[in-house]
């Protein structure tokens, strides 16, 4: 048993010194522990490498065989892994016999018996050093060309072969103002302008999918909310096997020339617009006179298409064969010389269209301002609308002057802030001033009537003043001391602050006399119309005088029949004698009544009672009124003043009303002919008389008329009765005037003050005297 | 039988009212004077009148008119019109509508008498 025992013992040694051996012959550093873990073998390799003994290796912990860097976390790897039986793998540095630190990767697993109780720990060191410097060296290379990137003003971003943002260089960083996660969400993160990202998110996502490049141009948002362009460049980084390793991106910053591009495009498109819209014809000419652009407005004109042109001389497509040698010969010598006549210059000149017609246009021609041989630009329009206007405007303004002429009205402005004054060629001559003559308020002033000045320079600054209407009538004295009348109109407009005044002046000399002539025409009317009414009163006379012509007859012959009886009636003749006499008296007076209204000629002031007068006035027209079945019914005021005035003239005013209106009534027999002739008090110092009928009445369109000269409503009359007596009236400083009634018929009434402060008569003004 | 004819005189002027009737009395008539035709209708001498001296123009109701009104009543009384009117256009149309005469004032004494034998039937 015992041998047994000693047998497998030696063995077991024999064993042991035999795996020994083994592992010393392994070419790699090799050590074997107990199961707590202490150093109980360690090759020979080991030995040779680190220069220790076993027992020193034994020490490891407390001594510098491992890296005094590394030891810290070589202890609490290692214990860890014993405590819990786990395998451990440890990157280290062993010292190396000469003191050098080698890197080390350190493997250690546990030895297990058939319980699976742990026997031993074996340890195998791997010397990694050279691969450990080529890392380092890699990492320390990647880390210098990172901040190479990092400085590029380039933008470089690297993606994960799946996609993902890995690493983005700082200019990203700084343009997007993100960190490097928010970058990672850039499809959603609102840094990819929503235009562009559908778009980009396609050509991105093939990209990763297919291993393609990708390039596209995209808006990226700067942090403060611009988008920029930029061209955004993606390859693939390959391993040996051709695995995709990583995407490198490159995104340049284009926005400069994206935008001069677009720029271009819009000037592009600027030019197009203008050249397709455009009303007069556009025409680019090379330098050797061949058309190059035609544009819409062209093509109408000249009724070519653009193909149909494009390369041909411009002079064979639209200028006339007869002017086609000296446009030849201009663009030569301009080539040649550089001297221009036409560039630059409107010049008209006639045009040829596609079917040989020709047309007068206005062109223009530039060159264009680029290197390179010359090219022009021309400009032309068809202008035989606007010759025609021209013509047109001309005419109408020769028709404007004739007119002028004709009708003596002369036009002008006046630009109240600067005074300036523009006149028609009329308005010259109305003035008879020189057309070369600035015209100011002074020259006018020389030619307006001294005694008419002082008013028209206050019309000049109540104008200047408040911009109001000027209606004025003033006369002109020219240098032979003739005079003019002239009437002047105008009206104030005000164009954006600018106040002028637009006005006409007429001549109304011709007017004016023709005025005064009427004044004489009428005041002879005034007698005819006196004529008149004593042609009208020849019947009442007579009536007058036959009512008591009648009487004295038959009394007369009563007694001479009573003186003839037998016997004699004496007390009964010497009553009718006496009848007689009275009837006699009765005619006399009326003949007295009738020399006062027509003996007097002259226009006298006295003083008059307008009741007395009134009463005369019905006294004579009694008869005829009661021929025309008029009740006439008087309401004289027994307050009425006195007043002044001419009593003939005023009673016959009077008389022309009540024959006026018992005219009126004439026709009326539906209803009795009231007549009412009132006199009254109009305040303290005037007095009124007022004449109501109830006939036919005015109606209110005539009212204007029926004051006017020859306007009747009669056929048997001549019309100037009211006209006659208005200018009476006014010659007092009254008023007449005409007004319907409530019911049938009209009222004319006159109102005229007590006493007049002067009299004037223009219409009998010939013989008038006050 | 002309001394007791009634010889009515219608006229507004006083004058011819006065003096008239006195005359005609003179001639051996009866005479009654109005001022108005309304005044002579509504008297009881309308029936009585052999012969009625009317004026012509007259306020109201004129001479005329009561012929007319004399007419509707048939009433036939001679009608002797007298005017102060110069008017001679009116005398052959009163004459036309019924008149015996139409005399202008002033008339004369032995112009009334032919007028009245006229328009009494006397020869």
């Amino acid at each position: 048993m015992d041998a047994a025992r000693q047998y497998s013992a030696d063995l077991l040694r024999e064993s042991e010194r035999n795996s020994r051996l083994l592992v010393d012959s392994i070419p790699g550093l090799v050590a074997l522990l107990t199961a707590a873990g202490e150093v109980e073998f360690a090759n020979r390799q080991i030995l040779e490498y680190t220069g220790r003994t076993l027992k020193e290796l034994k020490q490891w912990g407390t001594n510098d065989t491992v890296h005094p860097d590394d030891l810290p976390h070589v202890i609490r790897a290692f214990a860890q892994s014993i405590a819990s039986g786990s395998p451990y793998e440890i990157l280290q540095r062993f010292r190396r016999s000469d003191g050098a630190y080698l890197w080390f990767q350190n493997n250690g697993f546990p030895l297990r018996d058939a319980s699976g109780r742990i026997v031993r720990w074996c340890v195998l060191l791997t010397d990694i050093d050279e691969r450990k410097h080529a890392e380092d060296a890699l990492r320390e290379s990647e880390r210098e060309s990172r901040l190479i990137v990092d400085s590029i003003p380039g933008f470089v971003a690297v993606f994960t072969p799946g996609g993902e943002v890995e690493f983005v260089n700082r200019p990203i960083l700084e343009y997007f103002g993100k960190t490097l996660e928010e970058l990672k969400h850039w499809g959603t993160g609102g840094m990819t302008h929503p235009e562009d990202l559908p778009r980009v998110a396609e050509l991105f996502t093939h990209s990763i999918v297919s291993g393609d490049p990708f390039e596209f141009e995209v808006r990226a948002r700067r942090f403060d909310g611009v988008y920029r362009w930029f061209q955004s460049r993606g390859f693939p980084l390959r391993d040996t096997n051709g695995q995709i390793v990583r995407w490198y991106n490159l995104l340049i910053d284009i926005d400069e020339r994206k935008r001069a591009e677009q720029e271009l495009r819009r000037s592009e498109a600027r030019k197009t617009a203008i050249l397709d819209s455009a009303l007069e014809c556009i025409v680019t000419i090379d330098h050797e006179g061949c058309i190059t652009e035609f544009n819409p407005a062209a093509e109408r004109t000249f009724g070519y298409r653009q193909d149909e042109v494009l390369g041909r001389q411009l002079a064979d497509v639209i200028i006339p064969p007869a002017l086609r040698a000296r446009h030849r010969q201009g663009f030569a010598r301009y080539l040649a010389t550089g001297e221009a006549r036409v560039l630059g210059r409107r010049i008209e000149m006639t045009a040829v269209r596609a079917d040989g017609s020709e047309f007068p246009t206005e062109l223009a021609i530039t060159r264009i301002p680029l290197d390179g041989p010359p090219s022009f630009t021309g400009y032309m329009r068809d202008i035989t609308e606007r010759k025609r206007s021209e013509e047109e405007l001309r005419r109408s303004e020769a028709f404007l002057a004739e007119g002028q002429q004709l009708s003596r009205v002369g036009s002008f402005s006046w630009r109240v802030a600067t005074d300036e004054i523009t006149w028609s060629e009329q308005l010259y001559r109305i003035f008879e001033i020189d057309r070369d003559v600035r015209v100011t308020f002074e020259v006018i002033g020389t030619r307006v009537h001294p005694e008419d000045l002082s008013g028209f320079t206050e019309q000049i600054e109540r104008s200047r003043r408040d911009g109001s209407d000027v209606q004025l009538e003033i006369r002109l004295q020219m240098p032979d001391r003739t005079v003019k009348y002239v009437h002047i109109v105008a009206h104030c407009r005000d164009d954006s602050g600018q106040r002028e005044y637009i006005g006409a002046v007429q001549d109304v000399t011709r007017r004016r006399r023709s005025e005064e002539a009427l004044a004489k025409v009428r005041s002879e009317l005034a007698y005819v119309s006196r004529a008149t009414s004593l042609g009208v009163l020849t019947a009442s006379i007579a009536h007058e005088i036959n009512q008591p012509l009648a009487g004295i007859i038959t009394n007369a012959s009563t007694c001479l029949r009573m003186l003839g009886a037998d016997p004699p009636d004496v007390d009964g003749a010497r009553e009718t004698a006496r009848r007689t006499i009275r009837d006699g008296n009765r005619a006399a007076d009326v003949m007295t009544r009738l020399r006062a209204l027509f003996s007097k000629k002259e226009f006298s002031l006295e003083s008059v009672d307008l009741n007395e007068a009134t009463r005369e006035v019905i006294a004579l027209s009694l008869s005829d009124l009661r021929r025309h079945r008029v009740i006439l019914q008087a309401e004289l005021a027994d307050d009425l003043p006195i007043i002044t005035g001419d009593r003939i003239q005023l009673q016959q005013v009077i008389l022309n009303l009540l024959r006026n209106a018992s005219d009126a009534m004439a026709g009326v027999d539906d209803r009795p002919r009231h007549l009412l002739i009132g006199t009254e008090r109009e305040g303290e110092d005037r007095v009124r008389v007022v004449v109501r009928d109830a006939g036919v009445g005015i109606d209110r369109q005539g009212m204007d008329k029926l004051f006017d000269a020859f306007y009747t409503t009669k056929s048997g009359g001549m019309g100037i009765g009211l006209f006659v007596s208005r200018s009476i009236v006014e010659s007092h400083q009254g008023r007449l005037w005409a007004e319907p009634n409530d019911g049938p018929g009209a009222t004319f009434s006159f109102s005229i003050p007590r006493a007049p402060a002067t009299v004037t008569y223009p219409a009998l003004a010939g013989n008038t005297k006050v | 039988m002309r001394q007791r004819s009634l010889v009515s005189v219608v006229d507004d002027d006083e004058s011819v009212r006065e003096s008239l009737p006195d005359l005609l009395r003179q001639l051996g008539f009866v005479s009654q004077a109005f001022s108005s035709a309304e005044a002579f209708l509504a008297s009881e001498v309308v029936s009585e009148t052999s012969c009625l001296i009317l004026d012509i123009a007259m306020p109201g109701m004129s001479g005329p008119d009561l012929q007319q009104e004399l007419i509707r009543r048939r009433l036939k009384i001679p009608i002797v019109f007298i005017t102060a009117n110069g008017d001679k256009a009116v005398r052959p149309r009163l004459l036309a509508q019924g008149a015996v005469e139409c005399l202008f004032k002033p008339f004369s004494e032995a112009a009334l008498l032919d007028a009245l034998n006229a328009a009494l039937g006397v020869p």
